[in-house]
Parts: C-alpha cells; sequence; structure tokens
C-alpha cells in the first residue's frame, strides 16, 4: 500500500514537472495520475493535516479568499496546503496534497486551504470532511454546465449534508448562500457589509429576485451589487441574518478600507468585491482561532496573482490583467475600470472552451454600457468568441476592433496605446494571457 | 412608425441573455428611424395586449417557471385573442414551453398557457445543452444560437422554426427545433437569439409593423457585417458535425 502510495506521489510530482517543462498548467494531470494510481490518496494525506482543513466555494472570489486565508496561516508559522492555482476540480484538489507531499509520500502539514468547484464539492467530500467552509456568494456562471443556477444550490447543499459537522462561514449579504446554509442545517457563522455604500444600484440583473424559502417577492433596504445586499421577504421570515463579521466605514476607490471588530483594514487596490474577499479570509482565520493580530501586515504584504488584479508595467504601459467570467464578476470589473478616472485601452478575451462554459450568452448579462464614456481610448475584443464581443459591443453603440489573437492585441496596445492598459479576460485565456504578458515584459528588461 | 415591445416577467424568466433581445429590437427599429418601445410587466401587472405589437417571454428555471404558471391563467383569453388576430410573439426556452399545453417534470406538472398545441416532458438522463444550428424557411441565412433544456417537447401537427442542421431541437429525436404558429415563434435558441440572426429580427419588426400599419412593409437594409460574421462564425465550427450531449455528472 505505501509503495503504490509512494509511487503515485512520483508519477504526479513528475506530470508536473513535464507539464511545467512544456510550459502547460500540469496540475490537474498531477492530480488525476495520482488518484489514478492510489484512489485512497487523497484521504489519506487530508488525514494527515494537523489542525483543520478550509475549503472556499462559491462562484467569485475564491481564489482571492483561499490564497489570501493561506497567507494569513502561514503569517502565523503555519505550514498549509494551498491550491494557490484555482484548479479546483477532484484532481486540481488531489494534486495539492500530492506535490506538497514529500518523496516518501509523508505530508507535513498543519492546516489545508482548499478551493473547491461548487459541483465538484460532491465529489471531493467523499475524500475528507472538510472543518470550515467558506461559501462566497452564487452567481449565475457556467449555465451550460450546471443548467440552472437552482441546481448549483442544490449542490452545494448535498455537498454540506455530506459534511454535517463543518461549520459553514457564509457570506450573509447573498440570499442565496445564506439560504443554502441554513436549508443545510450544517452548523454556520456570518460576514458581510452591514451598512449602505452605494447610493444608486447599477442595472444588473439579479439572481434570486424571489424567496428561495417561500416564493414570494424579495426586498431589498439596498443592494451592494447583483443580488448581493441587505435582503428581507415580504411575506415570510427569511431575511438577511445577523452579521458575525460585519465590516463597517467603507473606503473604495483606488484603494479599499473598512472596519471589522473595531480594527481598520486598507488595502491597496480596487474592487468593491475585494472587500468580500478580505472579509471571508479574515472571517475564517477568526473562527480557526486566531487573533490576527497582524492582518494588515499580511494584506500589505500579498500581491495578487495568476491574473487576479495583477499588475505588469511593460515599456511605459501600466496593465492589469483580470478575470472576468460571469455577469456578477465583470459588472465589478467595469465598476473597478471606471473608478480609474485617467484615459485607458482595454482589451477583452472571450473564450467558450468547457471550463469557460461553452454558452456566451452571458455577454449580454453585462452592462457593457458603462465603457461608453470619453476615458476609454480603445476596446479590443480578442479571444475564440471575439465576434460575439463585438456583437455585444455594437448594440450599445460601442465601436470595438477585432483581434482574435491576444498577444498580437496587447503587443499593438503597448506600442500605441495610452500607457494605461486593462486586459480582461474569462477562465481559459487567464493563464495563457498571463504568460504573455510576463513574456513580454521578460523581453523588455 | 412605431412599435410597442412587451417583455413578460423578465423579474422571472429572465436566464441568460434574454435582455439581448429586447436590446436588438430596439437597435434594430431605431437604425432605420422606427420608434420602439419597451414595456416591462412583473408577474402582477395588467397587461393590455392591445397596445403591444411584439411580446417576448423569456426563459427561466424550472421552479419559477412554475411561479409564473400560476398567474398565467389570468392572462390567458387575452394573450389568445393576442396571438390569434396575428400578434407578434417570440418565446425563448421556458417561455417556449409555457405556449403549450403543459410540460411535466419530476416534480409534477406545470401547466402552459394553451395557446398553441404542444407539449414537453422532462427528459431522461440529461439536458440538452450545446451550440445549435438551424435551416429556417423564414430566414435565408443559418440560424445559429445555444440550447439549455430538460424538457422535450412534440410540438404535434404545428410547424417548426427551423430544421436541425447541428444540436438537439425539440426533442433530440425528431431533428427539428422550435415551432411557428401564426407571427408566434417559440424556440429553445438562446445566446441570445436575434442579434446572430438579425433577419429572424427583422421577421419580427416586419410581421408586427405590418399588423399595425395593415399594409406590406419593406424595411431598410443596415449593415449587418458584424452580425454575419458572427453567425458565419458558429455556422462553420459546427456545420456538418454530430452534437452530443453530455450526462452533467460528467462535466462534474
Amino acid at each position: 500500500m505505501m509503495l503504490r502510495r509512494i509511487a503515485a506521489v512520483w508519477a504526479s510530482k513528475a506530470a508536473a514537472k513535464i507539464c511545467k517543462l512544456l510550459g502547460k498548467q500540469g496540475v490537474t494531470w498531477a492530480g488525476k495520475i495520482a488518484l489514478m494510481i492510489d484512489p485512497d490518496i487523497l484521504s489519506h494525506l487530508a488525514g494527515a493535516v494537523r489542525e483543520k482543513i478550509f475549503v472556499v466555494c462559491g462562484t467569485n472570489g475564491k481564489t482571492t479568499t483561499n490564497n489570501l486565508l493561506c497567507a494569513a496561516l502561514e503569517a502565523q508559522k503555519k505550514k498549509v496546503v494551498c491550491n494557490h492555482t484555482g484548479s479546483n476540480m477532484l484532481n486540481g484538489c488531489a494534486a495539492a496534497f500530492v506535490l506538497q507531499a514529500g518523496w516518501n509520500a509523508k505530508l507535513d502539514a498543519d492546516y489545508a486551504c482548499i478551493e473547491v468547484d461548487e459541483a465538484s464539492a460532491l465529489r471531493i467530500f467523499p475524500h475528507f470532511r472538510p472543518d470550515y467552509m467558506i461559501l462566497t456568494n452564487l452567481f449565475r456562471d457556467q449555465l451550460d454546465r450546471y443548467g440552472e443556477i437552482d441546481i448549483t444550490m442544490n449542490l452545494v447543499r448535498d455537498a454540506m449534508n455530506l459534511a454535517p459537522g463543518m461549520k459553514v462561514i457564509v457570506n450573509a449579504d447573498d440570499a442565496l448562500s445564506a439560504f443554502v446554509t441554513m436549508e443545510s442545517g450544517n452548523p454556520y457563522v456570518t460576514y458581510g457589509i452591514g451598512e449602505k455604500v452605494f447610493e444608486e444600484s447599477i442595472n444588473e440583473i439579479k439572481e434570486g429576485r424571489f424567496c428561495k424559502k417561500c416564493g414570494a417577492k424579495m426586498e431589498y433596504h439596498f443592494y451592494h451589487f447583483s443580488q448581493l445586499g441587505d435582503y428581507y421577504c415580504s411575506a415570510c421570515d427569511f431575511k438577511r441574518p445577523y452579521i458575525r463579521y460585519n465590516a463597517s466605514m467603507i473606503e473604495t476607490g483606488d484603494h479599499l478600507a473598512f472596519t471589522v471588530e473595531g480594527r481598520r483594514i486598507t488595502a491597496n487596490y480596487r474592487g468593491f468585491y475585494n472587500i468580500y474577499n478580505i472579509l471571508a479570509a479574515y472571517a475564517a482565520a477568526r473562527e480557526a482561532g486566531f487573533a490576527l493580530e497582524n492582518f494588515q501586515e499580511v494584506l500589505d504584504a500579498y500581491r495578487p496573482e495568476n491574473g487576479r488584479m495583477e499588475h505588469f508595467l511593460i515599456r511605459g504601459t501600466q496593465i492589469i490583467l483580470n478575470l472576468a467570467k460571469n455577469p456578477a464578476g465583470f459588472n465589478q470589473n467595469i465598476s473597478a475600470v471606471m473608478e480609474d478616472k485617467r484615459k485607458k485601452d482595454i482589451i477583452i478575451l472571450i473564450n467558450d472552451n468547457d471550463q469557460d462554459g461553452t454558452d456566451v450568452s452571458w455577454l449580454w448579462d453585462v452592462d457593457f454600457d458603462r465603457f461608453c464614456a470619453d476615458n476609454i481610448n480603445s476596446i479590443v475584443v480578442s479571444g475564440i468568441r471575439c465576434q460575439d464581443m463585438r456583437l455585444r459591443l455594437k448594440y450599445v453603440d460601442i465601436p470595438s476592433e477585432l483581434e482574435p489573437d491576444v498577444e498580437k492585441a496587447i503587443r499593438e496596445r503597448i506600442a500605441n496605446g495610452c500607457k494605461n492598459l486593462y486586459v480582461l479576460v474569462n477562465y481559459t485565456g487567464l493563464y495563457s494571457t498571463h504568460n504573455i504578458l510576463k513574456k513580454i515584459a521578460g523581453e523588455s528588461k | 412608425m412605431k412599435l410597442t415591445i412587451g417583455h413578460l416577467y423578465p423579474d422571472l424568466l429572465n436566464l441568460y441573455g434574454d435582455r439581448g433581445n429586447i436590446q436588438c429590437l430596439m437597435k434594430r427599429c431605431q437604425w432605420r428611424g422606427i420608434e420602439a418601445e419597451t414595456k416591462t410587466f412583473e408577474i402582477n401587472d395588467a397587461i393590455d395586449f392591445s397596445s403591444l405589437d411584439i411580446v417576448l417571454l423569456g426563459g427561466g428555471s424550472d421552479r419559477e417557471q412554475k411561479l409564473v404558471c400560476s398567474k398565467l391563467k389570468r392572462i390567458r383569453e387575452d394573450f389568445r385573442q393576442y396571438v390569434e388576430d396575428d400578434g407578434v410573439v417570440i418565446a425563448i426556452c421556458g417561455g417556449f414551453q409555457l405556449l403549450g399545453n403543459y410540460y411535466a417534470t419530476d416534480d409534477g406538472v406545470i401547466e402552459g398557457l394553451g395557446l398553441i398545441d404542444l407539449e414537453t416532458e422532462q427528459g431522461k438522463g440529461y439536458r440538452l445543452i450545446d451550440n445549435i444550428v438551424l435551416r429556417s424557411d423564414l430566414v435565408s441565412m443559418p440560424v445559429v444560437g445555444f440550447e439549455n433544456h430538460g424538457g422535450r417537447t412534440n410540438i404535434k401537427k404545428n410547424k417548426p422554426f427551423g430544421k436541425v442542421i447541428y444540436g438537439s431541437g425539440n426533442d433530440a429525436q425528431s431533428g427539428y427545433e422550435g415551432v411557428v404558429y401564426k407571427n408566434v415563434i417559440g424556440t429553445y435558441l438562446h445566446g441570445p437569439l436575434l442579434p446572430k440572426n438579425p433577419q429572424v429580427c427583422d421577421y419580427l419588426i416586419q410581421k408586427a409593423l405590418e399588423r399595425k400599419y395593415r399594409k406590406p412593409v419593406a424595411l431598410a437594409k443596415l449593415d449587418d457585417t458584424q452580425e454575419e460574421e458572427a453567425n458565419a462564425y458558429i455556422y462553420n465550427r459546427f456545420k456538418g458535425k454530430t452534437s452530443r450531449p453530455q450526462k452533467q455528472e460528467q462535466l462534474v
């Protein structure tokens, strides 16, 4: 048995190395090979984690939340297993443990922080029972995979039922996440933004307009974005629950700031949604018993990577690469871009590979008309479905240039653009675009 | 000239991209100097069908469709008169199912509007999810879109919207997709349907204008290069291939 386990670890590590040499994202393969050789390897290695296992679940914010939580735990001198790159299905999850194990197939870890795809949780939890689940939010995403958001909600609830002792750290501002959590019967604790932040909410498509508990219309005291806000049912007793970790005195714009548990927390990047990511990581570490006196230092040292508001400076052009893969996320991206008042070029890359979702209808649910402003210098559309993207913009009277090859588009804008470039890409474009930017940055050094 | 578009129940039926169909109808009127207005009706609103020229009934989840169907009885007679009087309707996905007599799901039967003699039953095993390409008699361009439905619809003796070139269509067997009845089009295609199929959009606009102004109408030509290229991309990518919708659990 031990021999088989060691073989699995060696084969998996070799596969990851080979993929890396070939410039491919090999994590998924590494996990698949390990599980093929030793189907019990994930439960065995997870069982070797000395303290707690966290999983991060939800539509948006998984990777950032998970990486922040990992950084907070590492700052406490803990050894942490983490799937940093966001490979969050069964194979990616297995790879995180296997690649961290030694050549003797032994794992030396205090904690595990594992982001888990909403649907894959059902396949992962039979291998190990997490102690905590962070549930960030549930938005419409990849409906071609899940069918309908109601199906996604059921998958998450069923996963919770597989681990009845698992405490859920849930975003109270999302009625869908809160409902699923309460319905599961699992113990839970909440985080959220209790106060009203924006005077007007943008005209977004909102999920869950009707109470999941009784079917009556949901009312809101206010919205933050999408369906997140202070909600209550017009007929039954379902409403936003009490918020245990409540962010108040919110500042958003070219930086972020909020107060939780009497502590002022600031972050030097954009994107209102990042407040939720920071808050979720904070709440999770607090729940696990950490005092977190140094949380601000952790944040200051944290560099967004893997295309989550990732910065590049290439030949005098400031470039921000960001993932935008569903309407809620894209609308938040547009808000973050428009908070930058300088002139800017924008490249939008839309692919329709399996991991992106093969249905690009969601582009029409994004409020692209907000890109109709004087400080937009140019928009270039790229990726497999660039023509759909160009058409989407045409119907809000925004002209765009077509360049299916994103590397060409980036090089052209660096050469001829206004020195302030945003690259917004959906999932499968992320890794390749990240590598292209790294490559171009390397050339100009 | 002016057209009024009635968007029915976007509070419940607003699955992926329906807004794109409204935007497309509006813009293609406005670009031609035809005034266009959209009236949005929520589930408890009264609807005066005589004030509408095009009705859009979108898609929703099975659960939300159930909520809608309980309210539909109140509008059924007015809606039927509108349809029989050649009123223009575009019903997508869940909206298409609701035009029929019923949708039998595993959790019970959702009663439909019964405006067209068709019936839907929940399919066994998996949803039909994939890109889809049709040939339709209504237009010369291929019709392209995306389908995502658990229901299998039997349109009986009615005329289909198109013949399936790639994809599953109404029931994954008949080789046909959607339904055309008078000036009603029911279809599973979203994507959304109209922007990439400008001829279908113009067909609806033309029928609505001819009905309202009681004379033949020739629509001014628009520059549809971008629409045609987006349409051709999907057509060329999928023509001659075979669609194999996967069981959802295989994708998990």
